[in-house]
């Protein structure tokens, strides 16, 4: 078994440093399983909402309620910061740690960006349409199901701010490069979950809604 | 069990010197336009409901394909374990989904 | 390098408590579970109790609801899982020849985890009620309109907990069966009891999450007034049965697929021959766990989803049988022929055998759609599934648990003890369950607290009592026997059973700490069966001698759970009154789920930021003097 820190005092750092030690190995495999429940705890929260997506009560219905271009905001930024983070990762296989910093940050801030759209959105339905989660049962989906995703984007940003700081401190090494390249793979997921949000909850809400 | 040899290290960093943004930028190019192409079909309105229905069901499953695929590597080799469980994990999803589209409401 | 980091290591309840050492961990499982297991039977002594006779009133109406509620979810994620977990983690590192998990600390976060979900849903019984709707919860019964008190918030909140703890277990057994396989070791190499760890494990990852949004979706309805099984708001109660089962099928072959692994194992080690018809073994597993994916709406015949669906289920249902009928004649053809040796542990995988046949094919029965009209909700179900749990699994566990203790604890359980333990508790199960039966075909509906005299029911459910008493005297001998065993002295025989097929009988009873001086090369199916077979004593090592790397202890899996203990129940109390203002203030502003999340994620954040070096155990520290076959 190879220690992460016999690896370090070796000096080179490997070309994939994610996978160079075992422990490494492990956890972006353990990560792959993880995201593998993730997607059947999202699925579970996508059948939920599908199966109420008419059941509005006397509250308003997706078409009636949303607004397409703050919910194209958001995709865009989404998917704009999963490329950061694709390049992220292209600067660690690199070696140079300062350019994977910067690509990090910059895949918070958008991050960032997003999350305060969506507090905006939550906030706009709340206070202006006093529409909350206890409004119907349609309501309740819609804010477990996009609130889950914003949870997990939350959870993300703090994660990746902390990754930023350890590689500022630590250095890029055979310890911190596996946690970098997981914490990638966590945001391309919620950028895959988002892809499904906004064509199943908004998009198709005000198609068929 | 994966065999990762690390004296390999040079032949690896040879096939990655190719990899460069390129190819993730076409990528990202791709997704940007599967989502206008979706966007922009609702915006419009006017179309078939049951073709958008299916229009943007396609776009967003190339679009993860896209995702898990390029960005997540799920398309290198050595991910054969990934797959499986990620399969397994969108089939019960799936299960859950036909389940609440059809046997719910009666 | 080596000599860099020394590590603290802890003496007594500290070494309990930040252990990251599978062995420990399959220990702290095993008394936790039997804590629970007892608290589950005596409840299941209770409920027999009341219905002794007809109008008893042993315990009210609702004492009997919240009896039958706590003892099938105490026995079912408190119990028998744990069990199962401890059985695995004793077991499944040995038996690939692997030092240790891939996840320790997640190993030892999973247990404390599902430890704490577990103490927080019994701490239900001294907090104003324990959960009165039935295991399965349904709503409306578990909406807060006819669930008064905090039982089904014990129970949502108590379970999310619990079933997190599973779920990190069930990715770290599946991650170490990937990657931590000795060389040699491939897949259709692995022993029978690994193999159905690997799938158990992937069932426990595709079945929880849905599980967790069950309950999630259930505690919003109940705590934050939300709307998903709200009629009148537009919501569906279907949809938690549909939830609810989608995991809850799955979990009942998440239960009965690792007694399967260990009655391979035991009917193979004393028959004295090699499974009979492995790869069919490997597909049969495989095959259930995947078809048992696809059954859950059987438990939902009788709520109308109508022919179609109705035939669909009962055809897929009945389906299950197909591979479960290779692996009960794999295990008849592993005997046959054999040089069969009925010690304790053989007794009960010999009495699994027929009893477990009997469950099945009482469910194929209930498989069948409109037959099933007639069978729903009364003592005939009861009786299939504690044939398939009870006569399945637990007689399973109690095989595992006799073959394996010598491994675990380095002493034997007595022979003699072992088998009146075995005839008392298995003919208690028979008087207990067999009757039940017929009193569900005559009519007698479950979940009933009780039953007016005369209709046919009342020697029946005396005969049920009798037998539920012999099965607790069955268990109590079982314990008796332990506390026997820990009078020897330590340190039986590596290969105690003398039989020994698999890796982990090829190593010192109990197991060094790093388990493997060397790790061993592996040349085959029963790997250690085959060296001796080859007439070598131990197995040929893969490496030669060297310094061994071992994780840290580490008390943050605990504090973490702590974390998750008190946010848990500081969210179930944010609406309630206690009459104190800053009690109120405390728990309706969310301040106490902040303070519990925050133990939680700084301890996460702890975990990150201070890397584990762990530390190494040098060759001359190693003591063991090989191994005899």
């Amino acid at each position: 078994m190879t220690t992460p820190h016999a690896q370090q005092a070796s000096g080179a750092l490997p070309h994939e440093p994610e996978k160079a030690t075992l422990e490494g190995r492990n956890k972006v495999l353990g990560f792959w399983l993880f995201l593998g429940g993730e997607a059947v705890l999202f699925g579970t929260l996508f059948a939920t909402f599908l199966t109420l997506r008419n059941q509005v009560a006397d509250g308003p219905s997706a078409s009636e309620l949303f607004s397409l271009p703050i919910t194209a905001a958001a995709t865009f930024i989404l998917l704009i910061s999963s490329l950061t983070s694709v390049f992220a990762i292209q600067a660690m296989h690199r070696g140079n740690r300062t350019s994977l910093a910067r690509w990090l940050g910059i895949t918070v801030v958008l991050g960032l960006a997003f999350l305060v759209l969506e507090i905006y959105e939550f906030t706009e339905y709340i206070v202006h349409d006093d529409y909350g989660m206890t409004t119907s049962a349609f309501s309740s989906a819609f804010y477990t199901l996009v609130g889950f995703h914003g949870a997990h984007v939350l959870f993300g940003i703090l994660w990746i701010s902390i990754l930023i700081g350890q590689l500022f401190k630590k250095g890029l090494t055979v310890v911190t490069a596996p946690k970098v390249y997981v914490s990638a793979m966590y945001w391309h997921f919620i950028d895959v979950v988002w892809v499904f949000i906004f064509t199943v909850v908004y998009l198709l809400g005000k198609v068929v809604g | 069990m994966t065999n990762h040899d690390l004296n390999d290290g040079s032949a690896v960093k040879h096939r990655h010197r190719h990899e460069g943004p390129q190819k993730h930028v076409i990528a990202f190019i791709f997704s940007i336009i599967l989502t206008l192409i979706a966007f922009a079909t609702v915006a419009a309105g006017g179309v078939n409901t049951a073709f958008t229905v299916l229009l943007l069901l396609v776009m967003a499953v190339l679009q993860v394909l896209v995702q898990l695929g390029y960005w997540m590597h799920l398309k290198d080799k050595g991910h054969m374990m990934p797959i499986v469980f990620m399969a397994g994990g969108f089939f019960v999803a799936g299960l859950a989904i036909i389940a609440a589209l059809y046997w719910m409401w009666w | 390098m080596a000599h860099a980091h020394s590590v603290k290591r802890h003496k007594g309840l500290m070494d309990w408590l930040t252990t990251v050492d599978h062995k420990k961990i399959a220990i702290l499982y095993l008394i936790a579970g039997g804590l629970f297991f007892g608290i589950g039977g005596i409840e299941a002594l209770l409920i027999r109790v009341q219905l002794a006779k007809p109008m008893n009133d042993f315990v009210t109406a609702q004492q009997f609801n919240e009896l039958i509620t706590m003892h099938g979810t105490t026995m079912i994620f408190l119990g028998v899982m744990p069990v199962i977990f401890a059985l695995m983690n004793a077991v499944v590192p040995l038996q690939i020849g692997a030092r240790d998990v891939a996840f320790p600390f997640l190993n030892s976060l999973g247990f404390w985890t599902f430890l704490f979900g577990g103490l927080l849903l019994n701490l239900s019984w001294v907090m104003g009620g324990a959960p009165d709707a039935g295991w399965t919860s349904y709503t409306p019964l578990s909406s807060t309109t006819y669930s008064l008190t905090h039982g089904v918030d014990f129970y949502t909140i108590g379970l999310q907990i619990a079933g997190l703890g599973t779920l990190i277990g069930g990715i770290n057994f599946l991650a170490t069966i990937i990657t931590m396989r000795a060389p040699g070791m491939s897949f259709m190499r692995m022993p029978m009891f690994t193999w159905t760890s690997f799938v158990t494990s992937a069932m426990i990852l595709f079945a929880f999450p849905a599980v967790t949004v069950g309950l999630v979706l259930l505690s919003f309805d109940r705590i934050l007034g939300a709307n998903f099984f709200n009629v009148e708001a537009g919501g569906n109660p279907v949809l938690w049965q549909h939830i609810f089962w989608i995991f809850g099928h799955p979990e009942v072959y998440i239960l009965i697929l690792p007694a399967f692994g260990v009655i391979s194992e035991v009917v193979s080690t004393f028959s004295r021959k090699r499974l009979f018809g492995y790869s069919s073994m490997v597909f049969a597993t495989i095959l259930i766990a995947f078809l048992g994916f696809m059954v859950w709406a059987h438990h939902m015949f009788t709520t109308g989803m109508g022919p179609v669906a109705n035939a669909l289920f009962s055809i897929a249902t009945m389906l299950i049988a197909v591979p479960t009928g290779i692996k009960i004649f794999n295990w008849l053809f592993t005997m046959w022929g054999g040089q069969i040796r009925f010690t304790t542990a053989n007794l009960f995988a010999a009495g699994f055998i027929p009893t477990f046949v009997m469950g099945g094919v009482t469910g194929v029965m209930l498989a069948s759609a409109p037959a099933d009209y007639q069978y729903h909700d009364t003592y005939f179900v009861v009786a299939h599934f504690h044939y398939v749990i009870v006569g399945g699994l637990v007689l399973g566990l109690f095989a595992g648990l006799h073959y394996w203790w010598p491994k675990m604890f380095g002493r034997v359980l007595n022979e003699g003890l072992g088998k009146v333990e075995f005839w008392t508790f298995i003919i208690g199960f028979h008087l207990t369950f067999f009757v039940q039966h017929f009193l569900g075909l005559i009519g007698m509906q479950r979940r009933v607290f009780t039953y007016l005299p005369n209709q046919g029911f009342d020697l029946m459910n005396l005969i049920s009592t009798i037998g539920a008493f012999l099965m607790g005297v069955g268990v109590i001998i079982f314990l008796v026997n332990v506390a026997i065993s820990f009078k020897q002295p330590k340190g039986v025989a590596g290969d105690v059973w003398e039989d020994g097929r698999t890796l982990e009988w090829a190593i010192p009873s109990p197991p060094p700490e790093y388990n493997f001086k060397q790790t061993p090369l592996v040349r085959g199916i029963d790997a250690f069966w085959k060296e001796k077979m080859a007439g070598n004593t131990e197995m040929t090592p893969a490496e030669p001698v060297g310094p061994i790397h071992m994780p840290s202890p580490t008390i943050l899996p605990f504090v973490m759970s702590v974390g998750l203990f008190i946010a848990g129940l500081g969210f179930m109390f944010t609406s309630d009154d206690f009459g104190n203002s800053l009690l109120n203030f405390l728990f309706s502003n969310y301040i106490i789920t902040g303070i519990g999340l925050a133990i939680t994620f700084g301890s996460m954040l702890l975990r990150s930021l201070y890397d584990d070096h762990g530390w190494h155990i040098e060759p001359e520290e190693m003591n063991d003097k090989g191994v005899k076959a």
